[in-house]
């Protein structure tokens, strides 16, 4: 199988059950194939038999779960399709030509039906294959979701055109799912310029990948995609941001870049030694145990709760081996999709800097599930200010929304003593003036006596020397 | 009145240098930490005014170092070997300022170009020149870019406990420089150690047998 399809199929009569399929349909192509012939005169004899009968809108086939699967092909688009040169028994190998059309082969499901054809892909995408297997998609689909996708819901195989060719947005298949933020997108800065100037703005795959797809929240895998193409964006933001090496590593791009965008801190669990993410073990979901263990009321993690949830997961590895690692975000896909021209980005350090500043009022405390997805849990927004989290949130700190409130206080308080210090030094010392001028007094008194005393002494003692 | 040469121009320089600095750092710093209660200049003038006068205060330092290593005056920092010498010395002068000058006691201490600083002023500006200052500058400096020192401030517990040691300093620099300038201000004359860290030269009143009245 493999071997034909690296040959693209033209080796298909050294196979016997082949020429079997080419003696069947050739009989049938000869009276019905004469319009699926105009527009396939590129293809094979074999596949213009199999559609000759598979381009014509039929009522498909029913399958067990009641869906219907269309059976119809379009000859047009077959042939303006990346597989055109794939025999149609590269990827349908295990139909028989003998009973095909003839006998029913039950089907459970849509679902089940693509399933089942996925080996076809892998035999000739491997290396694509292998990356969707490590991508959220699988992992989704390892874990029994029935929604994520396979690889024929994003490729048609019939229809599959090649990555160059620059096709409107709205047949990207990603909008299947995440309709929403592709809406978002389309509206974004990244989408309109799509739609004006084509390929030279991203689309889904060109930030997200298309095969190895990976939670957008885990790693820096979106930061890494944004700066491909935004070379000089450290350097940029160099010219006028403050620490802004600092800016990069601890806030997502949208946060400034989707002004409109709702945003919070997102303290993820991280080891400190493998230098790495968390991640949830499949099958040991300790997260949400221990944090439901900890927030039994559901009022969001605080100080004393969040420091023992640390101390637990670092009785499994080891002290100081698990830390939080904090990081400004936005609060959902549709929010990170709302990226709109450079000169409406937020620049205004007030946004972030001040106390009550909008995007640290939300807090949350995030691993990386087995599928890479995040799994979150609430934290109150005090943990941010208080003088207790800071070992546990040692990693994360902006300068006035999160300063540590008890430090307010402590400056208030030596203010006033170092004021009311010399106030009252200097009002005891006024108030002592009457009892200083006298005793200076005294003392002028009794150093003039005392010089008069020895002006006496020293007359006597001139008199007995004269005598 | 003797007129007694402490302060050469080195320290004056420093001393002012640092004080205006200071002064300047804490109003910034306020204005960083505070922005939702000053805004006299933008957050990122103060922030970039900030840096760059921690970095000519910390230039600065290095010049008073300079001075006080390379030259006999380094006497003045020397401590007090002797604890009960020490602590008498201490005691008499708390004993002054919190008694002893209402009555117009005259000040225990002494002034001489080796020896300008009373017991607690020498135990407190070791403490403050020695630890605390370069503690300020060493956080300072790891705030102003803490990507580039993120082994350092990981080292010593993560950035929000680098940046709550430097605002402790700061709270406690902000209390130093009013209470010093009181304190300076109880020389003979309100203003004689003013004008002696201007001139160099302070002002010491003739020793009366018997103290003198203030």
């Amino acid at each position: 199988m493999n071997a034909l399809c690296t040959l693209t199929g033209r080796l298909l009569p050294t196979r016997p059950k082949s020429l079997v399929l080419l003696g069947l349909f050739a009989l049938v192509f000869s009276v019905a194939g004469t319009q699926a012939h105009a527009e396939g005169s590129e293809l094979a004899k074999e596949e213009l038999a199999c559609l000759s009968c598979h381009d014509k809108v039929g009522p498909g086939k029913t399958l067990e779960s009641g869906e219907i699967l269309s059976l119809a092909i379009s000859t047009k688009a077959y042939v303006e399709s990346m597989h055109k040169e794939t025999s149609c028994e590269d990827c349908h190998s295990d139909i028989d030509a003998k009973t095909h059309g003839k006998k029913i082969t039950p089907i459970k499901s849509k679902r089940d039906f693509t399933l089942s054809m996925r080996e076809s892909c892998r035999a000739c995408h491997k290396k694509n294959f292998t990356q969707y297997e490590d991508s959220v998609h699988a992992a989704l689909i390892k874990d029994g979701s029935k929604e994520a996708p396979l690889c024929s819901d994003c490729h048609n195989p019939h229809t599959v055109r090649s990555t160059k060719t620059v096709e409107p947005i709205t047949a990207t298949p990603c909008a299947n799912c995440h309709e929403n933020i592709f809406k978002a997108y389309a509206k974004d800065v990244h989408g309109l310029a799509r739609i004006a100037n084509g390929k030279t703005a991203p689309l889904c795959a060109d930030c997200h990948k298309a095969h190895n797809v990976q939670a957008a929240s885990l790693g820096s895998g979106i930061k890494d995609a944004c700066l491909s193409c935004h070379e000089n964006a450290v350097g940029q933001h160099k010219d006028w941001l403050p620490n802004a090496s600092r800016h990069f590593e601890a806030i997502s791009c949208p946060v400034c870049h989707a002004p409109t965008a709702q945003r919070r801190v997102n303290l993820r669990l991280y080891d400190n030694v493998a230098m790495k993410q968390i991640s949830e073990k499949a099958g040991v979901p300790q997260f949400e145990k221990r944090t439901q263990a900890a927030d039994t009321k559901d009022l969001g993690l605080n100080e004393r709760a969040l420091w023992s949830l640390l101390k637990e997961f670092n009785q499994d590895g080891g002290e100081g081996k698990t830390v939080l690692r904090g990081r400004l975000e936005v609060l959902s896909g549709v929010d990170a999709h709302q990226l709109s021209e450079k000169s409406k980005a937020v620049r205004d350090c007030k946004t972030c800097h001040q106390k009550g500043a909008e995007p640290f009022q939300s807090v949350t405390l995030t691993i990386a599930g087995p599928d890479g997805r995040p799994i979150r849990h609430g934290v109150q927004q005090e943990v941010l200010t208080s003088l207790l989290a800071t070992e546990s949130v040692r990693g994360f700190y902006a300068i006035g929304s999160t300063r540590i409130k008890l430090l307010d206080t402590l400056l208030i308080m030596v203010m006033l003593g170092a004021v009311s210090v010399p106030i009252g030094h200097m009002t005891i010392k006024r108030l002592f003036k009457s009892v200083r001028e006298k005793l200076a007094a005294e003392r002028i008194a009794a150093r003039s006596g005392t010089d008069d005393q020895d002006s006496a002494d020293h007359r006597r003692t001139d008199d007995d020397a004269s005598k | 009145m003797q007129k007694l040469y402490i302060n050469p121009l080195p320290v004056r320089i420093w001393h002012w240098t640092n004080a205006f600095g200071f002064v300047l750092l804490i109003a910034t710093g306020l204005q960083i930490r505070y922005l939702d209660l000053i805004q006299l200049v933008s957050f990122r003038t103060a922030v970039v005014a900030h840096n760059w006068i921690g970095f000519v205060l910390i230039a600065n330092f290095f010049v008073w170092l300079s001075f006080y290593l390379f030259t006999d005056k380094i006497k003045v920092y020397h401590p007090e070997l002797s604890p009960m010498k020490y602590f008498r010395a201490s005691f008499r002068q708390m004993q002054f300022y919190g008694y002893g000058i209402f009555k117009g006691d005259p000040n225990p201490h002494h002034p001489s170009a080796y020896r300008k600083f009373n017991a607690l002023q020498s135990m407190m500006y070791q403490i403050i020149m020695m630890l605390l200052v370069p503690l300020q500058f060493f956080t300072g400096v790891l705030l102003w870019d803490v990507s580039r020192f993120s082994a350092m401030v990981e080292m010593f517990g993560g950035v929000r406990v680098v940046d709550t040691v430097h605002v402790l300093l700061f709270i406690l620099f902000s209390g130093f420089i009013i209470v010093h300038v009181y304190l300076a201000s109880l020389g003979h004359t309100p203003s004689a150690h003013f004008k002696a860290m201007i001139t160099g030269y302070e002002e010491i009143e003739d020793e009366p047998k018997h103290g003198t009245s203030s």
